[in-house]
């Protein structure tokens, strides 16, 4: 019952972070979601220590562990649009499909070459700085 | 007000459910989110309700959406080593799928003789769904639709990334986030989460970037090219 309690009061929290965020877009004009300033702003102040972890880690953990419910009031949308997977609209669904791909295979070729090659330049450094040493 | 409630409960039930399911079977094909909004719809179709009916009560567990993306500075934050030595393979990989994207999307719409007001709404389907209606609207496409062609790009990427990667041998954390964040938003990166926490890190990265950069791009990409 305890943990419930404080789990609800950190959700609260990670809510009105939420806020903030959603008021400074409106605000600013900025193109980027409110959710997502937000994040950037609970990175900064758990980076700079004004925010400890413990005071909104529960909260978080238990938002995302129910992260993929969370999206399924938007997925049911689809009930709307359902004469698209019939005649010309599979051609669209289709289309997202194979785009979904290449970008996954091109995004995640790339990612894993040049993290290793990172990864291979920073052991070769600490060997040579290793013999010098 | 009980309505709202029904939903509510009924989401709550057959998501548990669901999980159960797959943790039973552990096939992608199962995977909760597919099956919850399967059982929904068609619950939905057959007692012929609509979809803002449902929202009554829908809307507040969407609601909780906004928090839980604030959350994910948690994973960021664990993982900040990871992101300060590896900032620019990541931002090199995000930019390269946002332009494939974008390109590739717009190229196989023309092919398909698709029409304009489509090409728009599915341009971009690789964001996170309230950046990517925003777009919609801006560049001239239907936000609704934007939405859910968002969310067959999620779904589809969920479903089908991890056993692509897998056999594209694409298995280092980063390589992994990368891919499900740039080309599956939110949904990717809850299925990234199942995958490891650093993976989850890097995804939750992805998608923050690659949003940014499709609000620039896709703009610029129909006035140029379109």
């Amino acid at each position: 019952m305890k943990r419930a309690l404080i789990i609800a009061v950190q959700v609260a929290g990670l809510y009105g972070l939420y806020g903030i965020g959603v008021w400074l877009q409106h605000w600013f004009h900025l193109p980027i979601l409110g959710s997502i300033i937000g994040m950037l702003l609970l990175f900064f102040l758990l980076m700079s220590g004004v925010v400890k972890e413990r005071w909104l880690g529960d909260g978080a953990q238990f938002l995302l562990s129910y992260l993929p419910l969370l999206f399924v009031p938007s997925t049911v949308g689809i009930a709307d649009y359902l004469s698209l997977f019939q005649g010309r609209g599979l051609l669209s669904i289709a289309v997202v499909m194979i785009s979904t791909v290449m970008v996954m295979t091109a995004s995640g070729a790339i990612g894993q070459w040049r993290a290793k090659k990172a990864e291979k330049e920073t052991e070769i450094h600490q060997e040579t700085k290793g013999m010098n040493g | 007000m009980e309505r709202a409630v029904g939903f509510i409960l009924l989401t709550l039930v057959v998501y548990e459910v669901m999980k159960k399911l797959y943790v039973r079977f552990y096939t992608p094909l199962l995977l909760p989110i597919v099956t919850t909004t399967g059982t929904l719809v068609a619950v939905l179709l057959w007692f012929q309700l609509p979809y803002q009916t449902y929202m009554e009560g829908g809307k507040w567990i969407g609601r909780l959406l906004g928090p839980a993306v604030v959350a994910l500075a948690f994973p960021l934050y664990h993982h900040r080593q990871t992101l300060k030595r590896q900032f620019w393979p990541i931002f090199q990989a995000v930019c390269a799928g946002a332009m494939i994207a974008i390109v590739s999307g717009a190229c196989f719409s023309v092919l398909f003789h698709l029409n304009k007001k489509v090409l728009f709404s599915l341009l971009p389907k690789s964001v996170t769904s309230p950046i990517a209606m925003d777009i919609a609207k801006e560049i001239g496409g239907i936000p609704a639709l934007a939405a859910v062609y968002v969310m067959i790009a999620g779904i589809f990427g969920a479903v089908f990334g991890p056993p692509l990667l897998r056999a594209l041998q694409i298995t280092h954390p980063l390589g992994v986030g990368i891919a499900l964040g740039s080309a599956s938003h939110g949904v990717g990166t809850a299925k990234a989460l199942e995958i490891g926490k650093e993976a989850a890190a890097i995804s939750s990265i992805a998608m923050t970037l690659s949003a940014i950069l499709a609000a620039f791009l896709c703009p610029l990409f129909v006035s140029v090219l379109l």
